[in-house]
C-alpha cells in the first residue's frame, strides 16, 4: 500500500512538542545551571579590573590603614560635635547685645559659605563605577577604572554647571580639598574612598540640563564612559544631603590681611 | 530512585547557586579597595592618613580650647563678642572671604597650557598643604575652575594672559619640594604641555585677595 507522504509539520510545533516532552525537573535544572554559569562569570569579571594582591607584608599595612581611617572618622565626629557645641553657645550669647547678634549671623553665613555646615536642597547624585568591559589587548587596565581625574572632572563639571555645594562619598568639597589617586583608588580630603564614587551636588533646578550641555562633561562621557565603559549613572533628587566638612580650618601660614573686614 | 537522584541534583545546584550569590555579595560589600593596593601604595596611604590625623588632632585641640573659652565666658554671663570676632576672622580667612597674607610660592606660567593641567597644578598645591591660592588676582574657591582652550583660558569671567601667575600661601619649602620633585606635577606637565614653562619661586610674603563671589548657597538650606 502506498500512502501519501505526511506533510511536514511547522517547525515551531515540533519544537513546542519536544519542549513539552522534556521533564520539568530538567528545565529547572537547565535554568539553574544557566544562572550558575552567569554568576561564575560575574564573579570572575568582578575580580578582573582591580587586581588583588596578596602577600604577608601587606597584612599589617592594611590593618594599620583601616585603623587609621577609623581614627580619622572618630576625630571628624569629635570636631563636628565640638563645632556644634560652639555654635549653640554662640547663638545663646546673642540677643543681649546687637553686635553679637550681627556677628553671629555673619559667622553663620561664613560657615555656610565654607561648607562647615551641612546643606540640603535640590540637586543631583552621579555615580561613577568601574568599567564592566573586558580589557582589550594593548590597553592599560587602569583606563577601565574610575580615577581621581574622573572624579575631579565630574566635580569640576558640576561647579561649572552652577552647583553650590558638592560632596564625594560623604566628603564635602571645600577650598582645600585635593582629590588624589593612590594606586587604583581615590583619596578625598585625605579620606580613603572605595568605589563606586557618588558625587552629590546641590544647585539650581536646571543643574542636570546645564551639566549635560557642559563641554567638559561631554568630553568626559565620550572619552571615558563611551571609550572605556566607565559607568555613569545619575539621579535628579528634590533633596540632596551634603555633610559638613569635618577637617581642619586652622591656618598656620596665612593671616587675615589688615584690610580684612573686622 | 530516578526521582530521588533528580532531586539530589537540583539540591546540589541550588546549594552552589546560593553559595555563589553570598560570595558575590560579600565580595562587593567588603570591597574597601585596600586589597587592590600594592605595598608601596599602602605605605603612601598610611603616611597620608597619619599626616591627616595629626592635623585633625590639632583641630580638635584648637576647637576644644575655643569651646572652653566660650563656656567660661558664658558661665560668667559675659557676651562673647571677642570670641565671635576671632572665630569669624578665622573662618572668613580660611574660606577666602577675606584677603590673607603669608609666605608661600609663586608659579609663573608662560606659553600654552591646557586648562586641565592648571587644575592639576591647583590640586597638587592643595595636596601639598596650600592654605590659600590665587590665579592672578582671583582667589581660588572650591567652585573656581579654569576652563577654555589653550591660549584662551578663563577663570570665571577673567581671561588668563600669557604669562599668568598662580600664588599659594603655605610652607614655601614643602610647596616647592612637592611641585618640583622628580615625577612631580612640574615634571609631568613638562611632558604633557611641552609648550608651557613653569617657574616656581618661594616668596616670603604674598598677599592674596578676597573672593568676589557670594558663596552663601541660594538653593540649599542649612542642615541643622
Amino acid at each position: 500500500m502506498i500512502t501519501a507522504p505526511t506533510p511536514p509539520r511547522p517547525q515551531s510545533s515540533t519544537f513546542g512538542s519536544r519542549l513539552r516532552r522534556i521533564p520539568s525537573w530538567q528545565v529547572t535544572l537547565g535554568l539553574a545551571l544557566l544562572v550558575l554559569g552567569f554568576l561564575i562569570a560575574a564573579q570572575l569579571q568582578s575580580d578582573g579590573p582591580r587586581a588583588q594582591y596578596a602577600s604577608d607584608a601587606r597584612g599589617p599595612l592594611v590593618t594599620t590603614a583601616v585603623g587609621l581611617q577609623a581614627q580619622q572618622d572618630a576625630l571628624k565626629a569629635q570636631i563636628l560635635d565640638l563645632r556644634s557645641q560652639i555654635s549653640n553657645l554662640e547663638t545663646k550669647g546673642q540677643g543681649s547685645v546687637a553686635a553679637a547678634t550681627d556677628l553671629g549671623q555673619r559667622l553663620q553665613d561664613a560657615r555656610l559659605a565654607a561648607g562647615l555646615i551641612g546643606l540640603k536642597g535640590p540637586g543631583l547624585v552621579l555615580q561613577l563605577s568601574d568599567s564592566g568591559q573586558t580589557v582589550l589587548p594593548g590597553d592599560n587596565p587602569n583606563d577601565y577604572l574610575v580615577s581621581a581625574g574622573d572624579v575631579r572632572t565630574v566635580v569640576e563639571s558640576l561647579w561649572l554647571a552652577g552647583a553650590e555645594g558638592v560632596a564625594v562619598n560623604g566628603e564635602r568639597i571645600t577650598t582645600g580639598t585635593a582629590i588624589l589617586d593612590i594606586g587604583g583608588t581615590v583619596l578625598v580630603n585625605s579620606a580613603y574612598l572605595a568605589p563606586p564614587y557618588q558625587v552629590s551636588a546641590i544647585g539650581p533646578p536646571d543643574l542636570l540640563d546645564r551639566l549635560s550641555a557642559s563641554v567638559v562633561f561631554k568630553t568626559f562621557v565620550s572619552g571615558r564612559a563611551q571609550a572605556f565603559g566607565i559607568q555613569v549613572h545619575y539621579a535628579e533628587l528634590s533633596e540632596v544631603d551634603l555633610p559638613a566638612y569635618a577637617g581642619t580650618i586652622t591656618l598656620r601660614y596665612a593671616r587675615p590681611d589688615s584690610s580684612a573686614q573686622p | 530512585m530516578k526521582r530521588r537522584r533528580n532531586q539530589l541534583s537540583l539540591a546540589m545546584v541550588g546549594f552552589l547557586l546560593g553559595a555563589l550569590v553570598v560570595i558575590q555579595l560579600r565580595s562587593q560589600e567588603a570591597g574597601n579597595g585596600l586589597d587592590t593596593l600594592t605595598t608601596t601604595e599602602l605605605t603612601v596611604l598610611v603616611g597620608n592618613l597619619n599626616t591627616r590625623n595629626d592635623q585633625l588632632r590639632l583641630e580638635v585641640a584648637t576647637t576644644q580650647a575655643e569651646l572652653s573659652a566660650l563656656q567660661a565666658s558664658d558661665s560668667r554671663g559675659d557676651t562673647s563678642v571677642g570670641q565671635l570676632q576671632a572665630d569669624l576672622a578665622r573662618v572668613r580667612a580660611w574660606t577666602g572671604l577675606d584677603p590673607v597674607t603669608g609666605p608661600g610660592v609663586r608659579i609663573t606660567v608662560t606659553g600654552g597650557i591646557d586648562a586641565g593641567s592648571v587644575q592639576d597644578l591647583i590640586n597638587e598645591l592643595r595636596n601639598a598643604g596650600a592654605e590659600a591660592i590665587a590665579v592672578d588676582a582671583v582667589r581660588v574657591e572650591p567652585n573656581s575652575v579654569v576652563n577654555g582652550p589653550v591660549g584662551g583660558l578663563l577663570l570665571g569671567s577673567v581671561h588668563l594672559g600669557d604669562p599668568f601667575e598662580v600664588s599659594a600661601i603655605g610652607n614655601p619649602e614643602t610647596l616647592t619640594g612637592s611641585l618640583t620633585r622628580a615625577g612631580g606635577i612640574i615634571a609631568q606637565l613638562a611632558a604633557t604641555d611641552p609648550a608651557a614653562q613653569l617657574i616656581v619661586t618661594p616668596v616670603d610674603t604674598l598677599r592674596l585677595p578676597a573672593t568676589l563671589q557670594d558663596l552663601v548657597p541660594a538653593h540649599g538650606q542649612p542642615r541643622l
